[in-house]
């Protein structure tokens, strides 16, 4: 196999015609967990959401490879079967669609035939027990009428099932109370705990250092205005939770 | 209509030799009358729908009474389930009770169905039984002919019962049916139909109910086959505490056509009536649906619904909605809602996102779509037959 890891090189992406990302190296291995933080609007959704493959985000240069494997030139859903997953800020609701059907055409398109029903159906019960979510649940539609916590947890219940070889958390911890949080740090953590997630590299993207106690970060980046400008470890969290980024802006500026 | 004429000519010979116990010579005439001179209460013919449904008539040569055989299934304990010129023969103190006193027997093709009735089914629940098998009433079509198969429904007071009507084979026939219901003070009838009729069929129906007091009515009808479905749900509310539901799911493919028309007409207030539609054309498909609310002014109290969602699935499908509510009373709730629309593309590339192949998705999609529609169906083993359904027009 080619060299593993989520590898971003000098990638540029556009929406409407307008350049967000400016050129982004990032490299995520196997295991490892990376925060990239950055003020609202300085492109950190549209480097999951290109990562992705959404529709409206046209990459127009730079490599994405998943341990080796091109992701740019693959289709959302071939992107997903390699391994990657995006946990959405704003996950879309689709009425009529059940959880829990949805759950297992999920795990089946990405891990096809290796748990029959009965077996899915219990492992689909203990994560949501884990996630504190109750068994209704699974009869619900999609998405569909959900508080913005419960949001929030049916992406970690999915990425717990789906256990990809690397995630991308998009502001998964906005909009939580502690407890919600600490459900979602608590599934993480027995993802990276089990067979399945043992390798899974997370990249985490939040305003808040608040989740990174929960999951400790190997690497913090901060991004400003499509680029990365500093790197550094969970100390570089700290100092954006006590400073905010003008600091970071200051020093960036004085660099230039 | 000058093009009607000829055949309507040969048509009424066609009334000679019936079953007269059912019901009579001048009945009958008087029936065929009101089907030539009826409008369908459909829009002119427009771009999108060439089809002038007022000139339908069937081929004289082609009708044959017994092109159709009634399969039932479920009648349990003190009810009655029988075919209709058993009921005519046995026990018309029964049938008479409900035959012919529905809107549906006023309707322009169910007064043709009445014109030529004499296959059909009879379900007789007398008062206070509940029913609990649903009752099965099956009409298989014999292909290329015309048939007129004519259920009618009687719940006495605090009866309850569900009907499952199915409509299956006739490649290249002309079906016409009626449904009617009367149903006593508070009674319980869910009539559901599903109609696959084989390809090169026209498939014409009118269904009516008239409940009574504090009675509880639902049609769900979910018109799949056929190359023309021209259709009328309607339930009058005469009396007060009635709660009535209407759903109709269709979904022309290929060259298909569909036209339904619902219409609630309360008289009487301090009832409820909730109507939910949900189609979805595909192909060159086209749909037609005109819903009918009409709150008279003495009908104070009324709550009303009506909700149409339309789904494109090519450019080429079209669906024409048009909700028409009459509201003459003040203090009434009528509420309404219809939307038209092609398959959201952020709900596709969630599922993508998740692994699951773009088709596969779209699948999934108009499926959950229909998903709370179906739900309004009596039986999980019709649900599931509506979903394997759907999933084949889909595929």
């Amino acid at each position: 196999m080619a060299e593993p890891g989520l590898r971003i090189a000098d990638l540029h992406c556009s929406v409407a015609g307008n350049e967000i990302l400016k050129g982004i190296d990032l490299v995520v291995e196997p295991a490892q967990v990376h925060a990239l933080m950055g003020p609202n609007g300085s492109g950190k959704s549209t480097l999951a959401l290109s990562l992705t493959g959404h529709p409206h985000y046209a990459v127009t240069g730079g490599t994405a490879t998943l341990d080796g494997e091109d992701l740019l030139a693959l289709a959302p859903d071939k992107r997903a079967r390699a391994g990657l997953f995006l946990s959405f800020q704003y996950p879309a609701a689709i009425p009529g669609v059940k959880v829990a059907n949805f759950l297992h055409a999920a795990r089946q398109a990405e891990r096809p035939g290796d748990l029959p029903p009965a077996k899915f159906r219990a492992l689909l019960l203990e994560k949501m027990e884990l996630l504190g979510m109750d068994p209704s649940f699974m009869g619900r539609y999609l998405n569909d009428g959900f508080s913005g916590g419960e949001k929030k947890r049916l992406e970690m219940l999915q990425l717990a099932m789906l256990a990809p070889k690397y995630a991308v958390l998009d502001e998964t911890d906005s909009g939580l109370d502690i407890d919600a949080l600490k459900a979602v740090g608590e599934s993480i953590a027995a993802l990276r705990a089990s067979d399945e997630g043992r390798d899974t590299g997370f990249l985490i993207i939040t305003h808040y250092p608040r989740i990174l106690q929960h999951v400790k970060p190997d690497v913090v980046h901060v991004m400003i205005d499509g680029r990365i400008v500093k790197t550094g470890g969970e100390d570089l969290a700290h100092r954006i939770e006590r400073e905010g980024y003008d600091t970071i802006r200051e020093e960036i500026g004085a660099i230039a | 209509m000058p093009s009607a004429a000829v055949p309507a000519a040969g048509l009424h010979r066609r009334l000679e030799g019936l079953d007269l116990l059912l019901l009579g010579a001048k009945e009958r005439t008087d029936s065929f009358e009101r089907f030539s001179l009826a409008s369908s209460g459909r829009q002119k013919p427009s771009r999108f729908w060439r089809v002038d449904i007022d000139a339908i008539v069937p081929e004289p040569e082609r009708i044959a009474l017994d092109g159709v055989t009634v399969r039932v299934d479920g009648a349990d304990g003190r009810a009655i389930v029988c075919d209709l010129a058993t009921a005519a023969r046995d026990r018309m103190d029964l049938l008479g009770r409900a035959f012919g006193l529905t809107t549906a027997a006023t309707s322009k093709f169910g007064a043709l169905a009445r014109a030529f009735s004499g296959i059909g089914c009879f379900v007789y629940v007398p008062a206070d039984y509940d029913c609990k098998r649903p009752i099965a009433v099956t009409y298989a079509v014999a292909p290329n002919l015309a048939v007129f198969p004519y259920t009618v429904v009687l719940l006495e007071r605090g009866a309850r019962a569900t009907v499952i009507e199915r409509y299956e084979g006739g490649a290249g026939a002309f079906v016409c049916a009626a449904t009617e219901a009367i149903t006593e003070e508070n009674s319980d009838l869910t009539c559901a139909a599903y109609q696959r009729l084989d390809a090169g069929s026209r498939f014409l129906f009118a269904r009516a109910g008239r409940p009574g007091r504090d009675a509880k009515i639902t049609w769900a009808s979910a018109d799949f086959g056929s190359d023309l479905t021209v259709g009328d749900l309607s339930v009058t509310i005469a009396e007060p505490g009635i709660e009535a539901g209407i759903t109709s799911l269709f979904f022309p493919t290929g060259s298909q056509h569909v036209d339904i028309v619902s219409t609630v007409d309360h008289t009487v207030g301090e009832s409820a009536s909730h109507t939910r539609v949900k189609s979805a054309a595909t192909d060159r498909g086209q749909a037609r649906y005109l819903g009918n609310i009409r709150i008279a002014h003495d009908a104070q109290g009324t709550d009303s619904s009506l909700r149409d969602d339309a789904l494109l699935l090519s450019k080429h499908a079209h669906i024409d909605s048009v909700p028409a509510l009459e509201i003459a009373a003040n203090d009434v709730k009528a509420y309404h809602g219809a939307t038209v629309g092609a398959l959201d593309e952020e709900q596709i590339f969630y599922l993508e996102s998740r692994g699951i192949a773009r088709t596969a998705a779209e699948r999934m999609i108009a499926l959950g779509f229909f998903d709370p529609a179906i739900a309004r169906f009596p039986t999980e083993a019709l649900r599931e037959v509506l979903r394997q359904a759907l999933q084949a027009k889909l595929s």
